[in-house]
């Protein structure tokens, strides 16, 4: 079985009208046995910006603590928030380090920049990044989440309106996957707020 | 003996349960090709004579053609003897067929139903070949995480109503953890009087603490 599919993992971001969404699974297994369904995936920089980790849970973990210290660091010595633009090539740098015995994650970045304008964009486990117009997806469920993406997304969604998108794309995605699920998190980043639903999807 | 590249599989947890009168056998129903799931709606007990069921595990190919070779094989003996095979009877059938190929196949299979020399058995032939005869069986991926919940919960002389609700419960606790295993419950009660078919759907599982 592949590295990237040993505990599994999902993860999706949207844009929307002046907004952006990232959603992910909570599901952490070893192989086909389900260990427990409140794996944390997705991580919050700052008001503005997200990313979601899929992969191997060691590395999501590993590299969570990471981001957190290089960003803190930024913040400290900027004295300014991180333009997602700037953070996605901070991932992309730091797996790139990792080139040649690489960190088994496929990142997910969501956020809206200091004009507010969404932003999506991923990168795969050595650090290529996509940056994408519409959406973004990443983990075992990835072929099923494209296909729902390519039928739920429609440009300038409403924050309401996306949410109802990618909690639907993320869930009828990862129905059809054995190594995701059992439950998600979405979050809905707009210039005022962030809106976080848990959703209790199928538990199987 | 693994799967062979694009073999579908059937990942799995199967159950048969005997009381006074017939067995209970239940199923999940989820098919899975490496780790997209097939088939979400799959039924894994399939008839091989009017009142004797197997339940399918393993390579879902191999299940299906030994199961079709076994229903043929009941036509024929009910035809020549005049009487419908015992569960007995059939399960040596399986048993031939699992033996005598073990190297080809990949089937793990449970075979219950009722006759009317012995009422209700439950007979489970593993990958090798080899037949048990037991009060109740489990199978498939799934079952390795159910073994310690069905030898607390199971009881002598339940009626009907309770081997029901042991194998919901048992099959719905390994859908839960095993990600081969899922959708919905396929149950039958098979007795004297016929097969009684009885579908759980997804939202109506028993639910049970969850992570």
């Amino acid at each position: 079985m592949s590295i990237m599919a040993y505990n599994g993992a999902s993860v999706v971001a949207m844009k929307g009208k002046n907004c952006v969404a990232i959603a992910s699974d909570r599901r952490f297994g070893v192989q086909a046995l389900t260990v427990s369904c409140d794996f944390q995936k997705i991580f919050k920089v700052n008001d503005r910006l997200f990313y979601g980790l899929a992969g191997l849970g060691t590395d999501v973990q590993t590299l969570s603590e990471r981001f957190r210290f290089k960003s803190n660091m930024y913040k400290l010595r900027e004295e300014r928030d991180l333009e997602p633009k700037t953070f996605a090539h901070m991932v992309s740098s730091t797996l790139y380090e990792k080139r040649f015995g690489p960190y088994f994650v496929e990142p997910v970045v969501a956020g809206l920049d200091k004009k507010g304008e969404p932003f999506v964009c991923s990168t795969d486990l050595i650090g290529c990044i996509n940056f994408a117009k519409d959406f973004v997806v990443a983990g075992t469920a990835s072929q099923n989440l494209y296909g729902m993406c390519e039928t739920v997304w429609r440009e300038d969604l409403e924050p309401e309106e996306l949410f109802e998108a990618v909690s639907q794309a993320l869930l009828n995605a990862v129905d059809r996957d054995c190594l995701s699920g059992w439950g998600a998190v979405v979050h809905i980043i707009t210039p005022e707020k962030i809106i976080t639903r848990t959703l209790k999807g199928r538990m199987d | 003996m693994s799967l062979k590249p694009g073999e579908v599989n059937l990942g799995t947890t199967i159950m048969a349960v005997e009381f006074n009168g017939g067995v209970v056998i239940g199923a999940d129903s989820r098919t899975t090709t490496g780790s997209y799931i097939a088939n979400r709606v799959t039924d894994k007990l399939t008839m091989v004579h009017d009142r004797v069921y197997c339940c399918r595990s393993g390579s879902a190919a191999d299940t299906q053609a030994v199961a079709d070779i076994v229903h043929y094989y009941c036509q024929m003996y009910s035809t020549q003897h005049g009487e419908a095979p015992a569960v007995k009877v059939a399960a040596a059938m399986f048993q031939e067929l699992c033996y005598q190929n073990k190297d080809n196949l990949m089937a793990g299979i449970i075979v219950a139903g009722w006759d009317k020399h012995k009422g209700g058995s439950v007979y489970s032939i593993p990958l090798g070949g080899s037949l048990h005869k037991q009060p109740f069986a489990i199978g498939g991926s799934g079952s390795s995480y159910i073994y310690g919940y069905c030898d607390a919960a199971y009881r002598h002389n339940m009626t009907a109503e309770e081997c029901v609700a042991f194998t919901k419960n048992a099959i719905a606790l390994a859908m839960s953890r095993d990600g081969s295993s899922g959708g919905c419950i396929r149950l039958a009660v098979i007795t004297e009087a016929g097969v009684e078919r009885i579908f759980v759907p997804g939202n109506e599982l028993p639910t049970f603490f969850e992570g």
